[in-house]
């Protein structure tokens, strides 16, 4: 079974949100120096499921990722959990684009690929938290989608997708291909075995450009992008404490259950 | 003159040569399959520098083997084993004597053979009250920490009957001959003549029959012993592997583990007991199963499942089981984790190194743990989910800390100190090496703030690497992510190359050890001072100056990377003592017998399993005891396990935790 995962490189979720600076000019977000991106944190579960597929039913994993140079990092992060394979899809025309251009990228790339059983993405980026990447690549490449999975089983050329939803979790039986989209309730992602860290040493993530795959210019154009950044603030946290007693343990559970029952 | 005849009422002694040589001859057999034994295990190191061990097994014989050293940190049992020592000593020296003389001159005569009779005699005596103590312990007190075996009961019943028709005999002999002649000769052998007196009513043939027999008795228990030992590979044989495996011991850093060839490994770490070297198998078969490690041991005195002598216990069943599959043909050498030890057992070690240092026959216990780790590790991907989450920090973003513990980054710390920040390009000869926690966590920054007013005010050019610090390996080591470890070794080297560093300054023990002691294998040999030695180096030097106003009582814990690894226990107390005022309470427990804080071996992130209570509050109590105000360590570890105890038992107001530097500081700022 062959399976292609999106990742997505983004600044470390660790780094405490006051030490993000925002440039008001071009509207973009600048991390801390000194910190390295990490892979987004739903992706690396998206590489697990793919892995723990590859476990059972053998097949190749190829891993793609949209970003800057450092993104090779975060494949080789990929390859060393079990990926077989790492493109780096990095152009300057590519910079800056929206969830529709981003998936318009993938979906180019992942038709060069081809020979696919299955697409993975994380639910959303841990960076801007769209959600909409997926969705928007499966639409282009025509394929059915099945989001926030918790569990991926393959059998008989179909998928059975367990799904979280708000009160338990739905199963879906979804053709092969599909595109299904990771939630972090799949578990912990491994942590990269020697062997895996070897390979990874030594892999070449080579790198396509717009041209390689065949992406075109006018889809790139920010012109045809169909969300604009109109503000950009770091938001502010305030936390306030408050003691509930009682004049028993039970009273001030009592106390307590009626605050939080307010609140939700 | 006084004398006696050797081989006397026994003709055809000479006979007991030959059986003697026969005894010997099963007992090489029997030794012969056990070497083999061992070399079901990989090459190792030891084998080679033999000259350079020649020294070292003197002196440690010296030291641990004629005094005892380790022995007697238990008086009983050190005791015990200290006469039963001499005791056989002495005697195997006498029949040494015996045999030689006899060939000569026949035997000692005069005042010398009265001497000699004595110490023999005193040798024997030493002996039986040894093994008196020994049975008494073993089958009456039975401290927890023994696990009798038959073996144990067959081994000191032979000794017990070969010492006491030891004393028949030369009581029977004495009875027949010097007790009427020469009396004045038979009270010198203390022993023999109480059976004399006894027997002293006996008729004379029966006396020469008695003698006879018991002599003979007495020689062919003793082959059957040396025989008994060498085909069931008896605990009676340490005393041969003992030495063998002191000989052998690794003269390497304590708690070490071989690197892996990343490139060419076949197995990674231990999988079955053919993957450790044949060093570590003789240690199996050297251990004699006392239970001192495990008495010393910080996780079995807490309540875990881990006890370092079952592990080498469990170790040796698969060694024999292994070899029993060889020898059936199936190659197949049984999975150690598993059935025993378990992976509960693996985990709960801090690689204190307790059991290392108070094993009287140098079992390294800590190199055969990470083994096992990482194969767990590396090969099998199982491990505690804490340990887990703190691996892939350190692989993600470089260091331990991450998650709801850190709030800082890297470089936080330097911020309006004015420190010689390294940028690429530039060079330093020092650089103080901070470490994760002295950087990231906000108690062990405070510390890390000191130390660099410190330094400052004892004028050392120093250099710090700010945010382009990483860790140095030590928590992916012990948890037996080696190539983790690896890596960062060999990014850290180069980046101490890149700035020309050629001193390195640590403020955590365990970076100390990482840096100091391992880093040169991957070819980083960098002068690695902790700041406690420096310190103690700048006051005797008058570069620092402490007031005398600090009017406290301190207790001083040693850090496990400090002292049982480094040996490093007089610089902080001789820091300590150039304070004048405070008054220096020693624990119970402190040195080389220093009981951990819990933090070690990567258990500052792994979450310590239930037991009856926390290894750091275990600690605490030692601390009590001492109704000390301030409890000063010279570990980032230490100090965080101490604030978290005392935080634990609300003890904030009577009690503090201080790293050395802040005390050190305190008292600077007074001057």
């Amino acid at each position: 079974m062959n399976t292609i995962v999106c990742v997505k490189q983004v600044p470390d979720p660790e780094i405490p949100p006051a030490k993000f600076k925002i440039d008001p000019e071009t509207k973009k977000v600048i991390p801390p120096a000194g910190v390295p991106p990490v892979i987004s944190v739903y992706d690396e579960r998206a590489v697990e499921a793919a892995c723990r597929l590859k476990d059972k039913h053998k097949g190749k994993i190829t891993v793609i990722s949209m970003g800057s140079g450092k993104a090779s990092d975060v494949i080789k992060h990929t390859i060393s959990m079990g990926a077989d394979e790492g493109f780096l899809l990095e152009d300057q025309a590519f910079e800056n684009l929206d969830s529709f251009g981003t998936a318009y990228v993938l979906a180019k790339a992942i038709q060069k690929i081809g020979g696919y059983d299955l697409v993975l993405c994380g639910r959303q980026a841990a960076d801007w938290g769209a959600g909409q990447v997926g969705s928007i690549l499966a639409e282009i490449l025509g394929i059915p989608v099945v989001t926030l999975a918790c569990d991926i089983q393959a059998a008989d050329k179909k998928f059975r997708v367990k799904r979280t939803v708000k009160d338990g979790f739905e199963v879906l039986e979804a053709p092969m291909p599909s595109l299904v989209t990771v939630s972090s309730e799949i578990g912990l992602p491994r942590l990269p075995g020697g062997v895996g860290l070897m390979l990874a040493r030594k892999k070449q993530i080579p790198v396509w450009k717009a041209q390689d795959i065949g992406a075109e210019a006018s889809q790139l154009d920010k012109a045809n992008a169909h969300t604009e950044i109109t503000g950009l603030s770091v938001p502010t946290r305030k936390t306030e404490c408050e003691m509930v007693t009682g004049g028993t343990p039970g009273e001030a559970g009592v106390n307590l259950a009626e605050k939080i029952s307010k609140l939700i | 003159m006084a004398s006696r005849e050797v081989f006397w009422n026994i003709p055809y002694g000479y006979v007991i040569y030959v059986l003697a040589a026969i005894a010997l001859t099963f007992w090489a057999f029997g030794f012969y399959r056990r070497y083999q034994l061992w070399h079901l295990g990989k090459p190792d190191d030891s084998s080679k520098n033999i000259g350079k061990r020649i020294p070292v097994f003197i002196r440690t014989t010296l030291v641990d083997v004629l005094a005892h050293r380790r022995f007697l940190r238990d008086p009983y049992p050190g005791m015990m084993h200290l006469i039963i020592f001499w005791g056989f000593i002495i005697l195997l020296l006498a029949s040494a004597v015996d045999a030689v003389t006899h060939y000569i001159i026949g035997h000692i005569i005069g005042t010398p053979y009265l001497w000699f009779k004595l110490i023999v005699n005193i040798g024997g005596l030493l002996a039986l009250a040894g093994i008196i103590m020994a049975a008494y312990r073993r089958y009456v007190s039975k401290p927890k920490r023994l696990n009798t075996l038959l073996d144990d009961g067959i081994g000191m019943a032979l000794i017990a009957a070969m010492l006491i028709t030891g004393f028949m005999v030369e009581g029977l002999r004495q009875a027949a001959t010097e007790l009427t002649l020469h009396p004045d000769w038979a009270v010198w052998s203390a022993g023999g003549f109480l059976v004399a007196k006894a027997f002293a009513d006996m008729s004379q043939s029966s006396l020469l029959f008695w003698h006879w027999s018991l002599w003979w008795f007495h020689s062919v228990l003793a082959l059957a012993a040396i025989i008994y030992s060498g085909l069931v590979f008896s605990k009676l044989q340490h005393v041969v592997v003992s030495p063998l495996n002191i000989f052998f011991r690794s003269l390497g850093p304590v708690g070490s583990p071989a690197p892996i060839d990343i490139e060419n490994a076949e197995t990674l770490g231990a999988a079955t007991i053919k993957d450790f070297t044949w060093k570590h198998l003789l240690d199996l078969d050297a251990c004699t199963n006392c239970g001192r490690c495990q008495d010393a041991c910080p996780a079995w005195a807490t309540g875990k499942p881990l006890s370092p002598r079952k592990v080498v216990q469990d170790l040796k069943v698969h060694m024999l089981k292994a070899a029993n599959n060889q020898a059936n043909q199936s190659d197949s050498a049984p999975t150690l984790v598993g059935e025993a030890p378990s992976e509960a057992e693996i985990w709960a070690c801090t690689t204190c190194a307790a059991c290392q240092e108070t094993c009287p026959v140098y079992v390294e216990h800590i190199v055969k743990i990470i083994d096992l780790r990482r194969n767990l590790v590396l090969a099998q991907s199982k491990m505690p989910e804490t340990a887990q989450l703190m691996l892939r920090n350190m692989q993600s973003r470089g260091h331990p800390w991450a998650g709801v513990q850190s709030l800082r980054l890297r470089g936080d710390w330097t911020s309006g100190l004015e420190l010689k920040i390294l940028a690429e390009g530039d060079s330093a000869n020092t650089l103080f090496w901070v470490g994760c926690t002295g950087a990231l966590v906000e108690r062990n920054v405070a510390a890390t703030l000191s130390m660099t007013r410190v330094l400052k005010a004892a004028g050392v050019d120093f250099a710090v690497l700010g945010e382009v610090e990483t860790c140095c390996g030590d928590p992916a080591r012990r948890a037996g992510y080696e190539f983790q470890f690896q890596v960062m070794a060999e990014q850290n080297i180069e980046i101490f190359k890149n700035h020309q560093i050629k001193e390195i300054i640590t403020s955590c023990p365990h970076c100390y050890h990482t840096i100091k002691n391992e880093y040169p294998r991957y070819g980083g040999d960098f002068k690695v001072v902790h700041y406690t030695q420096l310190i103690a180096d700048l006051i005797s030097q008058g570069r620092l100056k402490l007031a005398s106003k600090l009017n406290s009582i301190l207790t001083y814990h040693d850090p496990c990377y400090l002292g049982r690894y480094n040996g490093v226990y007089l610089e902080p107390r001789r820091v300590l003592e150039a304070i004048s005022k405070p008054r220096l309470e020693e624990m119970g427990r402190s040195r080389n017998t220093s009981f951990c804080c819990g933090g070690g071996g990567g258990h500052m992130w792994i979450e310590e399993q239930p037991g009856t209570t926390k290894i750091n509050q275990m600690r605490m109590e030692d601390i009590l005891k001492t109704g000390a105000e301030t409890v000063v360590t010279a570990c980032p570890y230490c100090l965080q396990m101490f604030e978290e105890s005392i935080e634990h038992k609300q003890m904030k107001d009577s009690l503090k935790a201080r790293d050395l530097v802040e005390v050190v500081e305190a008292a600077m700022k007074q001057s």
